[in-house]
């Protein structure tokens, strides 16, 4: 599983922060594509439009977001990743096995594979990286809930190991799918701890490996020709690979239209049409991975209330919302699955643009003159005081600040905050916040979603951002990893989705869609292969992936 | 040499004796900007942040049309209204931050200029490490650091007006310090406190008055610049920051430019006033031009 | 020979008390902690976060105090050591972002300065030749009008017109590109900074031309017979590039604030720009770099401005 997620706004520029979740989807292959016959050609160099530069590369402690889980793909592997059926099938690793009660995980590494450094992969190498990831404050909070103190990873030999996970979880190697299934070098990590610096020039097994790289610019890697998988799953041909962040969205157009890009990613609605006019561009969009929705802190007042945060749910203009930010791409969203997913619950809508509901709830509230701990009055002239918060500085989130405001004051006295990324991010995490925009969830397997909503999971820093205890809840999501039958676990699913909705700690706007451009020269993107022969998914919630891409010339 | 010669012939250049009919439109657009600024929540103007969506007309941003004079931004809020609201801001940012730039910067020069010895030396140190810097990266620097409301932004360039008003205040009193008239009164046994109040203010303050509404124009560009940048006011709406919504990205300017263009008129309209009645100022009273 | 002495040492002076002002503003009012661990900077009832806070706060110096500090950094500065960006690796180091960017910014004030002195010095002589003719009244109105609007407004314009609608112009900046076509890409954020200068110099420069007009040795010219156009070019012009020459150096720093605009709005990653985004990300070494930069080049160009006016007119000396 992957930590920490994003804040910020859906139809947005970069106002996106760290990490993004394990949340890969079926994205759909692109509307055209060069005819199957038309043989790959080996070469080239490939430049790709990120959203976002990364700081480093490391996953055992790097807050990889989009950008950096796109770059990641290409120099690690992962141990196992999702076909296009939504299984985990096994990709580094070899195989698999569960104990009868879905206890005792036994993981074969497959025999042979070497770091771009010459180090072996080994169990020594894993469990090294387990045990780093577990103790870092920040990604560990991903890890450390879900295994006992001792003995999470135990060597059988060296290509063999056994997981203990807490719990049963049937689906239990999906979590290895991500930032913690990317496995680097042991000899790198240590070098790490001298020179921190080396997190920006990360060592995997991976199908490229890192060249050059020049921050706020370009970062290159070249083609690794000792990849293990050119026997096993196909060769790959592009030479290089140079990943340029463009935070700025209308500029990664006008890039890739004059010819200065050949791939990119962008959640900016406001491009899409530009891009489906273009006849050399293929544009594939898929919104059914995050959703983003308004996300309350239900551990502080006034929102511990459930009638204030239902208020402000009713109070809020989501029609609205939608008219005037997402330009009419993508659609609403009434909770985290859209109405394509088997685990959609046509029962569950989530309220919206009903102000004199808001304001009788605020009413009823006020009425009762509620204080804090601190015993600070949280009601000032009928209205509730509430603060909403972004990151800054950004003109579209400002927009949309402006809009809730007029949505809200007549039933809130709403202070605006305008912050720096970090410290929007810190106050999410931390809990110092009422109200913030968020993007989330769309885990290909929803059980792994649970890191965002358990009990255990809220802390000093809380991945469980609203703070939201609910031991029904955490029940579910414990029949979700361990379902009687596949069946019953999509009405667990189902039952959680209905939990979501009537804690009210989020106010669900829209599904993020993610578009991945490419010119009419890049092929070959939705060719990956798993070393059984499983296909790949496309892309996941904007992450890409290379290693069977060629340039046409 | 009553041909067109290179001279200049001293007709040609003249001293206005009336202030001329372009000071007074001038300081008639000034006012009815002030006007609209205080009673802007009074007069029949649509509310300048209610989304006036219309399904009938498609998506945001409106052109200009009856209903909306200037048309509306991309959230369907008015033009009109907004360009209205934001004179509240930018001109109170301006007046306050030259009126706090004269009572610091004026009474400062006007003492270092009297009384001159140490207090001299150390106002006139102060003015040069201000002047230092390039006004606007101080004034980004000095707002990034603070809450930024109305009071904070206006004190922040209130404190970039300090040193040219107290060096120009400097310089017009360290010219009449010495003159014979006050010489006279020092004679006479007048304190100095009432020598500077009756005899040094009067003379100085007219080279001060065209400074003003100069110093008005520039701090109204600098608080446009800053809102522009992002560092104004938090939550408020201003010139600059219409006119960054509106030129923020490519397509919008493209294709809906009323959205930038009308509070740029309306700001180019208030600094060209009140430059123009400056400057007006300055040619009537026949002031040189000082160290500024 | 005093005379140079103090000024030097009041411009190091007034550097200094500019760098100490900034740093200490800086320092005070923010916390970088966040750009080097992410939310663990905040979470501080964890221990092993506390562990890698003070891991942290050595390694970038910030568990001493405001004035050792300081000297650190001085001393840093002073040997051309400007630090490392406030991120979880320290990397690029200031100096790298500094010396990528700079150029550009310099080069841009140069073509916008080069633009202003070339447009102005013409207009100015027609309009003082024509003084008070209909044409000296308009460019007296046309130079009113551009002083008016604001750098960022006159932005805004030019981009809507040549690059949007006519688009002659491109729309970003490429920094990979050839010399040729990034001069290119220049062209409108240096006219952006440069027009409303042209036209201050210009008023200046008409002034100031016309009052040497008037004086006695003009007369005596004409009256030798010597052309119209020498006398403005080669008597009148002279003893007024004097002044012109100190304004256009003092207002070099008006340039470099022009340019921040100008950046921002044409997207081109020059030190302007990354002042404001650097502020904007609390990385304060990057900040403080820029503003002593941007504070020593524009100290410097007034002392030499200041050097120059006494090698001219020795009585300033006094």
């Amino acid at each position: 599983m992957v930590a920490v997620a994003c804040g910020g706004d859906d139809s947005s520029s970069s106002n996106s922060s760290p990490t993004e979740t394990a949340a890969p989807t079926d994205s759909g292959a692109p509307a055209t594509d060069a005819p199957a016959e038309e043989t790959p050609v080996t070469g080239g160099t490939l430049r790709v439009g990120l959203e976002a530069d990364v700081d480093g590369l490391n996953p055992t402690a790097s807050a990889l977001a989009v950008a950096g889980l796109t770059m990641a793909s290409a120099v690690f592997d992962p141990l196992f990743t999702f076909d296009v059926d939504g299984n985990a099938v096994p990709y580094l690793a070899e195989s698999i096995e569960p104990s009868a009660d879905f206890m005792v995980w036994t993981m074969k590494l497959r025999a042979g594979v070497v770091f771009h450094d010459g180090t072996p992969l080994t169990t020594d190498a894993v469990i090294k990286q387990f045990e780093i990831t577990r103790n870092d404050p920040l990604v560990g909070l991903a890890v450390k809930p879900y295994y006992p103190e001792t003995d999470a990873v135990v060597k059988i030999d060296d290509l063999t190991m056994e997981f203990h996970p807490k719990e049963a979880n049937q689906y239990f190697p999906t979590a290895l799918t991500a930032q913690l299934g990317y496995i680097a070098s042991p000899t790198w990590l240590d070098a790490l701890v001298a020179d921190p610096t080396l997190e920006q020039q990360p060592v995997g097994t991976g199908p490229f490996q890192f060249d050059s790289r020049t921050e706020d610019s370009v970062t290159k890697f070249v083609r690794n020709d000792n990849w293990w998988g050119t026997d096993i799953i196909g060769p790959t041909y592009l030479d290089a690979i140079e990943f340029y962040p463009v935070t700025d969205p209308d500029t990664r157009t006008e890039m890739i239209q004059n010819d200065e890009l050949d791939i990119l990613h962008t959640t900016d609605t406001n491009q899409f049409q530009t891009y489906r006019d273009d006849p050399t561009l293929v544009t594939s969009i898929d919104d059914n991975g995050e959703e983003y929705f308004l996300m309350i802190n239900t551990a502080k007042a006034p929102f511990d209330d459930i009638r204030v945060r239902k208020a402000l749910a009713l109070a809020t203009d989501r029609q609205g919302y939608y008219d005037l930010f997402n330009s009419g791409e993508g659609r609403m969203a009434d909770q985290m699955f859209t109405p394509d997913s088997p685990y959609f619950n046509a029962d569950v809508t989530q309220e919206g643009n009903d102000p004199e509901g808001a304001a009788a709830l605020v009413a009823e509230y006020c009425g009762e003159n509620p204080v804090d701990d601190a015993g600070v009055a949280q009601c000032t002239d009928g209205k509730v005081n509430m603060e909403y918060q972004w990151s800054g500085p950004s003109v579209l989130a400002t927009r949309i600040a402006d809009f809730y405001n007029e949505n809200w004051k007549a039933s809130f006295n709403v202070t605006f905050d305008e912050k720096s990324q970090a410290d929007n991010i810190q106050e999410a995490a931390l809990g110092i916040y009422n109200v913030v925009g968020w993007r989330q969830f769309g885990a290909e397997n929803p059980g792994d979603d649970r890191v965002w909503l358990e009990c255990r999971n809220i802390g000093g820093i809380s991945l469980n951002w609203p703070r939201f205890c609910d031991e029904a809840r955490d029940a579910l999501i414990m029949e979700i990893a361990n379902p009687a039958s596949p069946d019953e676990r999509v009405g667990s699913i189902q039952k959680l989705v209905q939990n979501l909705h009537d804690s009210y700690a989020y106010v669900f706007m829209t599904h993020s869609s993610w578009a991945i451009v490419s010119t009419d020269k890049v092929h070959g993107n939705c060719d990956r292969k798993s070393p059984e022969g499983n296909a790949l998914v496309c892309s996941i919630n904007g992450r890409m992936f290379f290693q069977s891409t060629w340039l046409s010339s | 040499m009553s041909n067109t010669s290179v001279t200049a012939a001293p007709e040609d250049i003249v001293v206005p004796k009336k202030l001329g009919f372009g000071f007074w439109l001038c300081v008639i657009w000034v006012g009815l900007m002030a006007f609209i600024a205080i009673f802007a929540s009074v007069l029949p103007l649509k509310s300048p942040t209610a989304n006036f969506l219309n399904s009938a007309q498609g998506r945001p941003p409106y052109a200009p049309s009856w209903s909306h004079w200037f048309g509306t931004d991309k959230d369907a809020r008015d033009v009109f209204s907004r360009s209205m609201y934001g004179a509240r801001i930018s001109l109170t940012v301006g007046f306050t931050a030259i009126t706090a730039g004269f009572l610091i910067g004026g009474t400062l020069g006007v003492i270092s200029g009297y009384y001159k010895g140490w207090i001299d030396r150390i106002s006139s140190f102060g003015f040069i490490v201000l002047l230092s810097f390039p006004s606007l990266v101080l004034a980004i620097l000095l707002t990034s650091l603070i809450d930024r409301n109305l009071l904070t932004v206006s004190l922040v360039l209130g404190l970039l007006s300090i040193a040219p008003v107290g060096r120009l205040a400097r310089a017009a009193t360290l010219q009449y310090a010495d003159r014979e008239f006050v010489l006279a009164a020092r004679q006479i046994g007048a304190t100095n406190r009432r020598i500077i109040i009756k005899e040094i203010l009067p003379n100085v303050a007219i080279p001060m008055s065209s400074l003003a509404l100069l110093g008005m124009a520039v701090a109204v560009v600098a608080e446009g610049g800053l809102a522009f940048l992002g560092f104004s006011v938090q939550k408020g709406i201003t010139w600059g920051g219409l006119i960054q919504l509106g030129s923020d990205a490519s397509k919008t300017l493209q294709n809906a430019p009323w959205i930038a263009f009308f509070p740029i008129l309306m700001l180019f309209l208030t600094v060209l006033s009140l430059n123009f009645a400056g400057d007006r100022l300055r040619t009537f009273f026949d002031v040189k031009e000082t160290t500024l | 020979m005093r005379y140079y002495v103090q000024r030097v040492a009041l411009a190091i002076l007034l550097l200094l008390a500019v760098s100490m002002l900034t740093f200490g503003a800086l320092n005070i009012l923010g916390d970088p902690l966040f750009n080097i661990l992410g939310p663990v900077a905040g979470d501080v009832n964890n221990p092993d976060s506390i562990k890698m806070i003070a891991l942290a706060k050595k390694e970038f110096s910030l568990d001493r105090s405001l004035p050792v500090r300081y000297f650190i950094w001085l001393s840093d500065f002073v040997r051309g050591d400007f630090g490392v960006t406030f991120s979880s690796t320290g990397q690029p180091p200031v100096s790298g972002v500094i010396s990528e960017r700079l150029p550009r910014t310099i080069s841009l004030v140069f073509l916008a300065q080069m633009f202003a002195v070339l447009v102005s010095i013409p207009w100015a002589i027609i309009a003082a030749a024509r003084a008070g003719k209909i044409s000296d009244r308009i460019s007296t109105i046309n130079a009113f009008f551009l002083v008016a609007m604001p750098n960022f407004a006159i932005a805004v314009i030019l981009k809507f017109v040549f690059s949007l609608k006519l688009g002659w112009t491109p729309i970003t900046y490429m920094a990979d590109d050839p010399l040729r076509s990034r001069l290119f890409q220049l062209l409108l954020p240096a006219l952006t900074i440069g027009l409303p200068v042209a036209a201050v110099y210009q008023r200046l420069l008409r002034t100031d031309l016309i009052t040497t007009l008037q004086q006695d040795f003009i007369l005596l010219a004409r009256t030798k017979g010597l052309s119209k156009t020498r006398i403005l070019f080669v008597h009148a012009l002279r003893p007024s590039l004097f002044s012109f020459i100190t304004v256009v150096g003092l207002n070099t720093g008006a340039l470099i604030g022009g340019s921040i605009v100008a950046e921002t709005v044409f997207r081109i990653p020059g030190i302007g720009s990354t002042l404001v985004e650097s502020i904007f990300r609390n990385d304060f070494p990057v900040v403080l770099a820029i503003v002593m930069i941007v504070a020593s080049a524009f100290v410097v160009i007034n002392l030499l401005v200041d050097f120059a006016y006494t090698l001219i007119d020795p009585r300033v000396r006094r």
